[in-house]
Parts: C-alpha cells; sequence; structure tokens
C-alpha cells in the first residue's frame, strides 16, 4: 500500500467479533488525498505483525492496539506499557471484559 | 558528560494535564524523552459501548474538554449517517458557526496558556481569556451552559435559537476579529518569544506525515491538508476559505498557523451567518424518538477538530454502538514529542509540548 502513495496512517483499531478479531487500519494518501480501510480477518489467532519500518505512527497505535485487545505485535520490541498500568487483568476492550458473558450483536 | 535524568510531572503546571515525562539530559541538553499517560485513562470506548446512541455525547464532550463541541457534533453526525438521518439545512449552518467559534475559543485559550509556558506570563493570557469570555457567554446563551454544551442532537440542535442570533454573532465576530489584530504587536515584537519559538522543536514535512503529526503541526510542516476541504462535510464545500500552511515546522510555524486559522474562521462564520437560510427551524429529533440504525454498514467519519483531524470508526448495532474508535488528534501529536525535542534545551522541551497543544483527556481516552 506504502509503494501506491498511502503514505500517511492515520490510525490502528480493532473489533472483537466474539469468535474472531478484526484489525483495522485507516490509511490516507497525501497527494490525491484518498482514503483508504483495510481489514484484516486474525482468524482465531492473536498476533499480527508490525508496521512500524514503513510508518512511525504505528508506534503508539500498535501499543494502545496490544494493550487494549490483548492482540501479540510481532516483529518489534515489547515496549512497557503505555496505557494500562496493570497486569493479568483481560484486555478491557474484548467484548469478554466486563459483560460477564459473550455478547452477541443483533443485527436491526 | 553523564547523563542525567530528570522526572517531570505527573502533576506540573507546564503538562496542562496529568503527564509524566522522564527526561534525560546531558548538561543542559535533552537526548531523550520517555512519555507517560495514561493517568486519565477511562476506556470511554468501552463505556459507550454499553450505553445508548444519545446517552454517549456527554462522554464524547469529556474527550476534549476545551473544544467539547467540536467532538459532540463529531459523533452525532456519525449517529446521523448511521441512522440515515439528514441534518437541516439550517441546522447544518448553525453548527458550522458554532464548531468555528468554538474553535477560536480552543485557539485562545491555547495562546494564552503557551505564553504563560514560554515565561510571558499572564499579559496575553489576560487578553485571551477576556476574548474567550465573550465567546464562551456565546455559546452558554445557545446551549444552556458553560463548559460542556450538550446542544447537538441528531438532525439539528436541541432547542430554536435564540431571536438575535446573528445580530450577536456578527457582533461578536467583530469584536474577536478587532481584539486579535492586538495580538502580534506583544507577540512578533517581542524578542524572548521569537527566541523561544522560533527554530525550535522542528519537524519536517516528510517526518509529520510518517509519524502521523495531525491539524495545525502538520499545516506548519507544509502539507495542505484540511478535513475541511479534503473531506467536506456540512456546507464546508460552499465556504471559500484558505487553509493556512507554513514551511518551517517549528513552534513559531504552529503559532502563526493557529493565529491565521482564527482568522479563516472568522471569514467561514460570516459566510455562513450571510447565507444562512431563511427557514430557522433547527430543533432536531427528541431523544426518545431514535430508534434502530436504517442500515448495519460501518460509519468512518473525520471532521477538522481544533487540535486536529478527529475520526470516527463505529460499528452501529440496534440500540448502542457495538465498536466505537474515536481517533484522537493530540495522542498523535504527543507520539512527536520525542523526536523534536532531542537537541535541544531542557528550558525549550516546554516550549515544544506548549506548542503540541496537547489535551490529556484526550490522549488517555
Amino acid at each position: 500500500m506504502k509503494n501506491e502513495g498511502f503514505d500517511y496512517l492515520k490510525g490502528i483499531t480493532a473489533v472483537d467479533y466474539n469468535d474472531h478479531l478484526e484489525v483495522v487500519y485507516i490509511l490516507f494518501n497525501t497527494k490525491s488525498k484518498k482514503q483508504e480501510i483495510i481489514t484484516v480477518n486474525l482468524k482465531g489467532e492473536n498476533s499480527i505483525h508490525s508496521v512500524i519500518k514503513l510508518y512511525r505512527s504505528a508506534d503508539w497505535l500498535e501499543r494502545e492496539l496490544s494493550e487494549m485487545f490483548g492482540i501479540e505485535i510481532l516483529g518489534r520490541k515489547a515496549p512497557r506499557l503505555l496505557l494500562e498500568k496493570w497486569n493479568g487483568v483481560d484486555p478491557p476492550l474484548r467484548k469478554s471484559f466486563a459483560w460477564g458473558k459473550d455478547y452477541k450483536r443483533q443485527e436491526p | 558528560m553523564s547523563i542525567m535524568r530528570i522526572n517531570v510531572g505527573p502533576i506540573h503546571p507546564s503538562t496542562h494535564g496529568v503527564l509524566r515525562l522522564v527526561v534525560d539530559v546531558d548538561g543542559d541538553t535533552v537526548v531523550g524523552v520517555n512519555t507517560h499517560i495514561g493517568f486519565l485513562h477511562r476506556g470511554v470506548e468501552k463505556l459507550m459501548e454499553t450505553r445508548m446512541y444519545m446517552q454517549n455525547p456527554s462522554y464524547t464532550e469529556k474527550m476534549d474538554y476545551v473544544a467539547p463541541l467540536a467532538w459532540d457534533d463529531l459523533y452525532v453526525h456519525a449517529v446521523e449517517i448511521a441512522q440515515g438521518k439528514e441534518v437541516k439545512e439550517a441546522a447544518q449552518y448553525a453548527r458550522v458557526i458554532l464548531d468555528e467559534f468554538q474553535r477560536i475559543a480552543s485557539h485562545l485559550l491555547w495562546l494564552g496558556t503557551f505564553c504563560n509556558d514560554l515565561g510571558q506570563m499572564f499579559t496575553l493570557f489576560m487578553w485571551t481569556f477576556r476574548d474567550r469570555a465573550k465567546v464562551v457567554k456565546f455559546l452558554e446563551d445557545i446551549s444552556g451552559s458553560r463548559m460542556f454544551y450538550v446542544n447537538i442532537r441528531v438532525g439539528g440542535l436541541w432547542k430554536p435559537l435564540p431571536a438575535d442570533f446573528k445580530e450577536r454573532a456578527y457582533k461578536l465576530a467583530d469584536y474577536i476579529e478587532e481584539n486579535i489584530a492586538q495580538y502580534p504587536d506583544i507577540l512578533d515584537k517581542n524578542p524572548i518569544f521569537m527566541e523561544r519559538t522560533k527554530g525550535i522543536g522542528k519537524l519536517s514535512l516528510e517526518d509529520a506525515i510518517n509519524m502521523g503529526a495531525t491539524g495545525p503541526v502538520l499545516r506548519a510542516s507544509g502539507l495542505d491538508y484540511d478535513t475541511r476541504k479534503a473531506m467536506p462535510y456540512y456546507i464546508y464545500d460552499k465556504m471559500k476559505f484558505e487553509v493556512p500552511i507554513r514551511a518551517e515546522g517549528d513552534a513559531y510555524a504552529r503559532y502563526i498557523v493557529r493565529f491565521n486559522e482564527m482568522k479563516q474562521s472568522l471569514s467561514i462564520i460570516r459566510q455562513a451567518l450571510d447565507n444562512f437560510p431563511k427557514n430557522e427551524d433547527v430543533v432536531g429529533m427528541p431523544i426518545k424518538l431514535i430508534g434502530p440504525p436504517a442500515k448495519p454498514d460501518t460509519v468512518v467519519l473525520s471532521h477538522e477538530l481544533p487540535r486536529g483531524e478527529g475520526i470516527i470508526y463505529m460499528i452501529p448495532d440496534k440500540q448502542r454502538p457495538y465498536r466505537i474508535y474515536m481517533r484522537s488528534p493530540t495522542y498523535m501529536n504527543l507520539s512527536v514529542l520525542d523526536h523534536i525535542s532531542k537537541g535541544h534545551t531542557f528550558a525549550d522541551l516546554f516550549s515544544i509540548l506548549g506548542s503540541l497543544d496537547i489535551i490529556m483527556a484526550e490522549i488517555d481516552k
């Protein structure tokens, strides 16, 4: 994607669908002013490769992702915790956290 | 000389919130800044997933407590897109006017506190707060609240505009224009201000893009990118305004960009007031009538907030968002701090931090 001119990484986040996780990248082309959303289905896995070599903005975004969703980031050294200062607790943005039971999405 | 480690914060007047910096210094020169955030982390995204659509504006407002209306507007607009609801034409104009006034109020607060950081104690701070108070009073009279104006509703605003709204807005715009014209006298002619901002905290365009800087920080590095122009929402495509850019990328350029943005905001406000629709009905839907969204598509929406581009990525569900991600602009801007403060003196670290215009509530979410 970077070779196609998408040189600005705006954000990284994830969505928990209970059975699988989906990682979302929001990319932007600063020349043609086009935005592109890329979603990656992790298919039950719990790790994703780092994009920090392409986008340095991924540094804090990936740390937020790994703390909030418990996703392991491969290919970069493990940094200290950025937002959460406690250990041994469920990743807070997973659906299993604080709901008590799995929360199923109701299609409207 | 050996490297010494200095701890700054979490409670410190120059950090504008609870931010802890662990600074490595060699003599008086900064060689590395380790940023510790998360003291204000409250899990806003998780909280918003557990509440109904229109209970959430009270959370989005606390994201950026200096410009609450801007975040509020962004969130409610995202809900409107999910619901498939049109915004009334007059309400679009009113929202643009309120957003731009909010941007001016936010930049005025930034300018005053920035000068405090530079040691120009309370002279300009008093001036900017005098002017900001007028804007805040104006917004208070429209919304009924002084700080958190929860007055944006699906489809419009929560109550009709006051009868003298246009008259007062014109007067206020004139007042602000007259007063901000005095500021350069105390800043650009002031050797202390110039020496502490010019050439300090340089961020090249390449680095700014690669490190994800946004808003005035990105534009001060020379990229002509404003969401209001690139991805227009509401009536911004009908407005004529310029996007202020500077090539230097230092603290002074960031001040100039923000200062010129205020002038452009005034121009947008005047244009919106001139073309205000005859049908002045701006009242939105009652909260109780808001039902399930029309289609379950993902909403991705960007607005130009005072501090940069805010993005909402929302997957709607029946009564509440299934997942909502809010990209906060200052989170990206603060991550640049370590890179741009290397090689500067310890005292200039606060000039750089001030020029990034951070809000900790928005960074920690």
